[in-house]
């Protein structure tokens, strides 16, 4: 009896519509070749997938550095398949508490597998998934087991749309379930962009549950722009730098009066290297959303390795180019909208004649838009231009509204509500379109959460939110005069379109959404830490069901709330509010003792 | 602290503060157990600090104090608490399973008292709470004052822990008796050689005791000028290497084969031993200093900042402490007033700074400063027949 042959009547007994797919599967996918040591070893595509000199030794040490982390209860996820020889050494240094599941993304290449090695017991021991990655993403979301994910990358490169689905739909699974109470602390920048973003943030994270200590230094924003006065370019860029010195040394000093179970930090926060180091010593979990447009703004470089999460609006040669820079785990997060800050509004007529036009734009004039938008006047409609920076843009100074100034978001909201058609026209500093028109702006996102109607620049991952029939783009700016005329004239289907973006962004694009998949993905890669609290392990009741047979840990948690999250210092300050005097039990005083050495955080600065 | 009446249970110490406190609490330990010769007496230390005191015969039984593992437990709380707790369960059965009859809690630190009340047989009357004075006894509110309010205090530290334990000072030094541990093979002949041998403590656990290292400097250059046959021996941690570098480097070429740098190269007990070898030890860490003074090393303090002669000088006869006028950084050092002093014993007064020598006596260590010690001799009085009356009667007796 051949290898494969014994090998799929193993596997057949706990997987018979495996075993059948592997008879059906043609393999010669690897390229099976003799390794130094003799053991089989394999290529694909021309690549090792196992060392050409010990394939056992290879596994061993990729083992090794994966074993210590695995957690008692945990599912350990391993994509790549190759000759298995990593699963079966993982498998052989883990406790039997702990699960392993493979992913058969390649059932041709798990044949050359199950063909070229025979497989021992420790097989048995293994859970083997194959299917559509949401499927098996489910399965793995259904088990309540928290999960672990780990990649050979020598196999399962090849296979890397397959795990990029499954860790999307997985992150999604597991969104859906998350219920648990974190801290985390907020940190925002001084001022710009993102800083109306942190404050969406702030909100989503709170209707989710979590408690939310937003680290808010747009306080300081007048002293740095009264810094900015300074003529001299060495002196102003000195002292606005030592002052983001003194705010990231303040941050770590608010992180050190509670510290939370997450800093996660919006584009521009104030958090030096050298902090951020410091919080990865003293194990504190980080993570920046970067809102920004890597190209343009790029001191993400150095900050690289500094966040142990990286969050970007930008897929493919961003992602990369993180990873290249450092950063250990990187995540496309797209904007989004805050529906309690971005909806419809009725207006008054006085308002609507105000802010409303044919057509409108709100924004900072960037060259682009000086360019284009000249050939928006002297139509048969209206337009009306809104925001700040427009200076020397001689020939639109007619359209121009309130000189100029900063538009706020209320005002904002006032012009998307009262405008037919909003314009919606993504920065460059270019002549045209943006020429790398990957990532869609938080305007697209909250245009459509308004109800509003708006034209937008093709960009392309916009297909990835809205539908066609959901909102309407264009690829070149000439088309835009022909496109205003056809959709003024047709408001039926203009409402019918503008409803069915705002409900898209309902059921899929607000910021509770992104704040679910960001915790998810934190969650996954900390199954333990984040992961747990995620699931409600930290509950009372989850502590109280875990303890049945320990008495002293059930006395302890005897007078907890319920529903509540039970952390150490939960559990050391409700002792102690018993007073200096109150007689303590064994189990009380070892607490206090523990959580004396949890509070040598308070060390942080 | 708690204290049960039994004279003949197992006793306890628990100070796990730094080595100077360490040292410091020496005076009591041996007090106790000249005290109660039959009684157990055990020493609950930093791990790290254990290695230093094994040699102590006042010690039964010297219990390292393992704060990593207590960490480690802490964050793993979250993960198992019913393991964590199991844990620290076996860990206290092991450092005592029938628990202590007696145990003197020396530092009025949130960690002892938790352990004192997990290690006690019996119930514990003081507070388990953070900075409570509930339960405190009058010696442990005495100092607890003048840490607090500072004041005219001239009880010495060492001495007010004796008080604490109800005993009375020995009026003796405490020595270690460890035995030589062999230093690195360029550092053996540290000591060993003719020469008038000087240990300098570069550096300082707190940073605001630190000498700049141009100061060190100075004292090198005119001692080693001054000096025929001086030698000086910079010691510190791994910490202190940059400055003891700096000092080095900042050192006159031709001077440079006298100045032995063994920051950040000796282990605890490779460091008891060169500070045994050096005659004088001098800086502004009181650690140190006190380390020196129980290998029988004299010690020279320059005590700044928050350092006070009289709580925290070297413990013992015949040690000196010049004493900064105010709190703030000194703007002048006594160097050659200093030097000259180790060199014939005689007092010379330095610009900004008092000058203090230690005596032994029926209450301890004290310092005079050469004017009216009768006064000062009053005040010790008092507070002991305040705190503790029936010791000082029989003192008196």
């Amino acid at each position: 009896m051949n290898h494969f042959t014994e090998n799929v009547m193993r596997l057949a007994t706990r997987y018979p519509d495996l075993a059948a797919s592997l008879k059906a599967a043609r393999g010669q996918v690897l390229t099976i070749e003799s390794a130094r040591n003799g053991s089989p070893s394999a290529r694909r595509d021309g690549r090792w997938i196992h060392s050409a000199y010990d394939p056992l030794r290879d596994a061993e040490t990729w083992a090794d550095s994966h074993a210590p982390a695995c957690q008692a209860g945990e599912t350990i996820v391993i994509a790549g398949i190759g000759l298995l020889y990593h699963v079966e050494a993982l498998r052989k240094k883990l406790l039997p508490d702990i699960a392993v599941a493979v992913l058969i993304s390649d059932m041709d290449e798990f044949h050359d597998a199950l063909s070229a090695r025979l497989l021992g017991p420790w097989s048995d021991q293994i859970l083997w998934f194959s299917g559509t990655p949401q499927d098996i993403a489910q399965t793995l979301t259904a088990t309540g087991r928290p999960l672990r994910c780990l990649s050979y990358a020598p196999a399962s490169q090849s296979e890397a749309e397959f795990h990029s689905d499954f860790e999307q739909a997985l992150r999604r699974g597991i969104a859906r379930q998350v219920g648990g109470q974190l801290t985390i602390a907020l940190v925002g920048p001084i001022y710009g962009g993102s800083l109306p973003i942190a404050g969406y943030v702030k909100r989503a994270l709170e209707n989710l549950g979590h408690k939310v200590q937003w680290i808010d230094h747009s306080v300081h924003a007048r002293s740095y722009d009264i810094m900015g006065t300074l003529n001299d370019t060495r002196n102003r860029q000195l002292m606005q730098s030592r002052m983001a010195e003194v705010l990231s040394q303040w941050t770590l000093a608010t992180l050190a009066e509670s510290p939370p179970d997450l800093v996660l930090s919006l584009a521009q926060a104030p958090l030096t290297s050298p902090v951020l180091e410091h919080l990865r010593k003293k194990k504190f979990v980080t993570a920046m959303w970067f809102v920004e447009n890597y190209r343009h703004l790029t001191y993400w470089q150095q900050m690289a390795p500094g966040y142990e999460f990286w969050f970007v609006f930008q897929q493919g040669q961003c992602l990369e180019a993180f990873r290249q820079a450092g950063a250990r785990n990187v995540s496309y997060l797209p904007m989004a909208a805050d529906p309690d800050v971005h909806g419809p509004i009725t207006l008054a007529d006085e308002d609507r004649r105000h802010y409303g036009s044919d057509v409108s734009f709100v924004g900072a004039g960037y060259a682009n838009r000086r360019r284009c938008f000249p050939l928006l006047l002297r139509q048969p409609w209206s337009f009306k231009l809104w925001g700040n920076e427009w200076e020397g843009a001689d020939e639109l100074q007619s359209v121009l509204q309130l000189n100029g100034a900063r538009i706020d978001t209320a005002t904002c909201m006032k012009v998307f509500n009262a405008t037919t058609i909003n314009l919606n026209l993504h920065s460059t500093t270019g002549a045209g379109l943006d020429p790398q028109a990957d990532f869609v702006n938080p305007r697209t996102f909250e245009l459509a959460a308004c109800g509003a109607f708006q034209l937008v620049d093709h960009r392309s991952l916009l297909s990835e939110f809205f539908t066609p029939q959901e909102i309407v783009s264009f690829r070149s700016f000439d088309e835009v005069p022909g496109q205003v005329k056809h959709w003024l004239a047709d408001p039926s289907a203009r409402q019918a379109m503008a409803a069915a973006a705002q409900a898209r962004v309902m059921s899929a694009h607000t910021y509770v959404h992104r704040m679910k998949d960001l915790l998810a993905q934190i969650g996954l890669s900390q199954p333990d830490r984040i992961g747990a609290v995620l699931r409600g392990n930290r509950r009372v009741e989850a502590l109280r069901s875990r303890c049945a047979a320990d008495l002293p840990l059930e006395s302890l948690l005897k007078e907890c709330p319920a529903g509540r999250r039970i952390e150490l210092k939960d559990l050391a300050a409700q002792i102690r509010s018993k007073g200096p005097s109150a007689t303590l039990k064994r189990e009380e005083l070892m607490v206090l003792m523990l959580d004396e050495y949890r509070s040598e955080t308070r060390d942080l600065v | 602290m708690l204290l049960n009446s039994s004279s003949h249970g197992r006793a306890l110490f628990i100070q796990l503060a730094r080595m100077g406190d360490l040292v410091q609490s020496l005076p009591a330990i041996e007090a106790v157990r000249e005290r109660y010769p039959n009684r157990p007496l055990d020493l609950l230390c930093s791990a790290a600090l254990a290695p230093a005191f094994a040699g102590t015969r006042a010690i039964d039984r010297l219990i390292p104090w393992n704060g990593a593992q207590w960490r480690t437990w802490a964050d793993q709380w979250s993960h198992d608490p019913i393991e964590t707790l199991r844990s620290v369960e076996t860990y206290l059965t092991a450092i005592e399973a029938e628990g202590y009859d007696r145990i003197y809690n020396l530092n009025q630190h949130a960690r002892g008292h938790l352990m004192a009340h997990l290690l006690s047989h019996h119930p514990v009357e003081t507070s388990h709470a953070r900075q409570a004075d509930h339960g405190l006894s009058p010696w442990a509110q005495y100092l607890r004052q003048v840490v607090a309010q500072r004041g005219e205090n001239r009880v010495h530290l060492a001495d007010a822990w004796c008080g604490m334990c109800g005993v009375r000072p020995r009026g003796r030094a405490p020595i270690l008796d460890g035995q030589e541990v062999e230093l690195p093979e360029d550092l053996s002949g540290i000591g060993e050689r003719k020469g008038f041998w000087v240990a300098l403590v570069t550096g300082a656990g707190d940073p605001a005791r630190c000498l700049p290292p141009e100061v060190w400097t100075s004292w090198i250059r005119a001692f080693l000028t001054q000096i025929d046959d001086g030698q000086v021996v910079l010691i510190g941690t791994g910490q202190e290497r940059e400055a003891a570098q700096a000092i080095l480097e900042a050192t006159p070429a031709l001077l440079q084969g006298r100045v032995w740098d063994t920051t950040g190269r000796t282990t605890l007990g490779q460091l008891l031993t060169l500070l045994g070898r050096c005659p004088w030890v001098i800086g502004a860490d009181t650690g140190p200093l006190h380390l020196a003074t129980a290998v029988r090393s004299r010690a020279m303090g320059f005590y700044f900042a928050r350092a006070r002669v009289h709580e925290t000088g070297p413990y013992g006869d015949g040690h000196w402490v010049y004493q900064y006028a105010t709190q703030s950084q000194p703007d002048s050092w006594p160097i050659k007033e200093s030097i000259g002093l180790i060199c014939d014993e005689g007092r010379r007064a330095a610009p900004g700074w008092s000058l203090w020598k230690s005596h032994l006596d029926r209450w301890g260590v004290f310092f005079d400063d050469g004017s009216a010690p009768q006064a000062k001799d009053h005040q010790r009085a008092a507070v002991w027949h305040a705190l503790s009356p029936t010791l000082d009667d029989s003192v008196a007796a």
